[in-house]
């Protein structure tokens, strides 16, 4: 069984800023895993423990990303590989998938991949299904529990836990599967681990090496700024917390707020 | 290629709010565009459905009805709306940003090869072009997306961006379309309620923990009976959603749910940026926190320095005496 896991590189926190030809500016900020990958990760790394056979960690990205793929290769996964072209980095969503699908369609041999739910850079979550579709696979988003994966069979089994429901559905194999941070407990990699991927290089692919070209995204950005900054607020001043606490609630009051 | 396509959720036999919110907004952006409002509902038995939405201004609803599409599956609804979309040639399809309509609009965009904005908080058309505006990055960006004419677009727009339709006897029609021949590449086995739901992002106040609530025992002493007399949900950080004081589905944040209410209520909580990311666009924000400095402060309408020892008890009585609860 070959199980593909995407990965995508993330800033830690989102206090970018915006550069002045509204690209985004992270510079400065901890590079980390998508912490929803690390989950999707995790959940590949113990199906394929099960069912021991291949687990290659993807991404599309630049060198740089190089470091967290160490990280998912510390953590268990068998084999790496980056995507890599300067015509990939003005893509949106959609077109990245159509990427990442040519890729797997290259591998030949996966039956299943593992994504995030969605990234916390861009959090639009049309990843895994644009991905599913361009690959013509089944898909599974928002997962929080993989009941069963049955390579023979051909089927997947897992629970999509929706805002309100819970569903329990089986798709036909291959599959994309998109999981949520509930699903499981990512492992830490060993420090052995982590100094004895120190030195991989990943295989790298271009798009001349996928065949795919004439890529582009399907809008412009006309616009990108900070949200409007909040209302300068008050802090409730009184001799004793009952004092104001009394002012917090005549104020919630009064604006009728409650 | 003209006018807008409104897929409609359903709740319980009836349109869901936020479709109404979008045959609202979809009537002015179909006039932009030039062309009709129309609607497209989707399900085992909906012909009910379809004359509630007539009364919502569409010009035409298409109705695709087949025992298979009682219950959601990608294939079965993508399939659907694409039929739908061949017969109306829409410039524009909206649906909500649920996970569901997520799971669904970004296959029925691939597909399509359309455009796709997710999570959208508002539309306009300018000289036939559309354009989104959607945040990213926590709230800390405000995109906006300026979509070429000439290829259709998909937005996922989030709940209550728009006021509901008025409704309108608009004299349209319903058309019924066939379902397409489809492989059907998952299969439903059960459906469920959540247990002990918590819909965060449903409710209009919301009194969220963190570390400095000390325990798990404190915690639930403290912020349930609080949340309880505003007649609020609970929520938490993730710190201690990690440490397993609160189930994963009360978290609010960058890795949790975004939140909006009425008012929000953070005690013990530092306002990490990660934090603010599922909060920050709330109406009212009150803080409570022990240290003056503490970033929460930042966003909050009203702060209250204090134990939260102290002030919750205090609050929460003096909340259940003035509000009669
Ligand atoms: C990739 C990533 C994703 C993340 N996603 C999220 C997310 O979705 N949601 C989220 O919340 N966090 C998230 N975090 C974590 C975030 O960075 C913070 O660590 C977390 O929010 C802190 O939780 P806290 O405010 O409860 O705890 P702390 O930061 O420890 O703050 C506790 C606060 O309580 C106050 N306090 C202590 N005792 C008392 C007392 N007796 N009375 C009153 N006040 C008191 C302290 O002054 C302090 O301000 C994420 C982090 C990363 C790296």
């Amino acid at each position: 069984m070959h199980i593909v896991v995407c990965m995508k590189q993330v800033p830690r926190d989102n206090s970018v800023k915006i550069n002045s030809d509204l690209s985004i500016n992270a510079d400065g900020i901890e590079k980390i895993i998508n912490l929803f990958d690390e989950y999707a990760i995790e959940e590949g790394l113990a199906w394929n423990e099960k069912h021991s056979g291949k687990l290659t960690v993807l991404s599309m990205g630049s060198d740089e990303w190089v470091e967290q793929m160490r990280r998912a290769l510390a953590m268990g996964a068998t084999d790496s590989l980056l995507l890599k072209d300067a015509s990939f980095a003005q893509l949106d969503t959609l077109a990245a998938a159509k990427v990442v699908a040519a890729a797997i369609k290259k591998l030949g041999d996966v039956d299943l991949v593992f994504c995030g739910r969605n990234s916390t850079d861009d959090e639009s979550g049309a990843f895994a299904p644009a991905l599913a579709r361009a690959l013509g696979w089944a898909q599974l988003t928002y997962v929080g529990k993989v009941l069963d994966v049955d390579p023979a069979g051909k089927k997947v089994t897992a629970e999509r836990h929706l805002e309100t429901v819970v569903e329990t559905v089986t798709a036909s194999l291959p599959a994309v599967v998109s999981v949520i941070k509930d699903i499981n407990n990512p492992r830490y990699p060993s420090l052995l681990k982590i100094k004895k991927v120190a030195k991989i290089q990943p295989p790298v692919w271009t798009a001349a090496d996928l065949g795919v070209s004439g890529l582009s995204a399907a809008a412009t950005i006309s616009s990108r700024v900070p949200p409007p900054p909040r209302p300068s607020g008050e802090i409730i001043d009184g001799p004793d917390a009952a004092a104001k606490v009394r002012k917090l609630v005549d104020k919630l009051l009064e604006n009728q707020i409650i | 290629m003209a006018g807008v396509l409104v897929y409609i959720e359903q709740v319980g036999g009836d349109v869901a709010a936020v479709s109404r919110e979008l045959m609202g907004k979809g009537q002015e952006l179909a006039a932009s565009l030039g062309g009709p409002l129309n609607a497209l509902v989707v399900g085992g038995d909906v012909a009910g459905l379809a004359s509630q939405v007539v009364a919502l201004g569409a010009a035409t609803v298409y109705t695709v009805s087949d025992a298979s599409l009682a219950t959601y599956t990608t294939d079965g609804h993508v399939a659907a709306a694409k039929a739908t979309v061949e017969a109306a040639q829409p410039a524009l399809m909206l649906a909500s940003a649920s996970f569901q309509m997520r799971d669904f609009g970004a296959a029925l965009a691939a597909d399509l090869d359309a455009g796709l904005a997710v999570d959208v908080t508002d539309l306009k058309v300018e000289g036939g072009a559309v354009s989104a505006v959607r945040p990213s990055h926590g709230g800390n960006v405000i995109n906006t997306y300026t979509f070429a004419a000439g290829r259709p677009v998909v937005a996922l727009v989030r709940k209550q961006s728009f006021a509901e339709a008025a409704g309108s006897a608009s004299g349209g029609t319903v058309t019924s379309l066939p379902l397409p021949a489809t492989t059907m590449r998952t299969q439903v086995n059960n459906v469920a309620p959540k247990t002990g739901a918590v819909n965060l992002t449903d409710a209009a106040i919301i009194v969220s923990g963190g570390r400095g609530l000390s325990d798990k025992d404190n915690y639930y002493k403290l912020i349930p009976p609080l949340a309880e007399a505003l007649g609020g949900a609970y929520g938490a950080s993730r710190a201690i959603v990690d440490a397993g004081w609160v189930p994963y589905e009360h978290q609010v944040g960058q890795t949790g749910k975004t939140v909006s209410p009425k008012l929000y209520v953070a005690a013990g909580v530092s306002g990490a940026i990660q934090h603010l990311a599922g909060m920050r666009t709330s109406r009212n924000i009150v803080a409570i926190n022990k240290d003056p400095e503490a970033p929460i402060f930042r966003v909050a309408n009203f702060g209250l320095v204090g134990d939260v020892n102290e002030v919750l008890p205090l609050l929460t009585a003096e909340l259940r005496q003035r509000l009669g609860r």
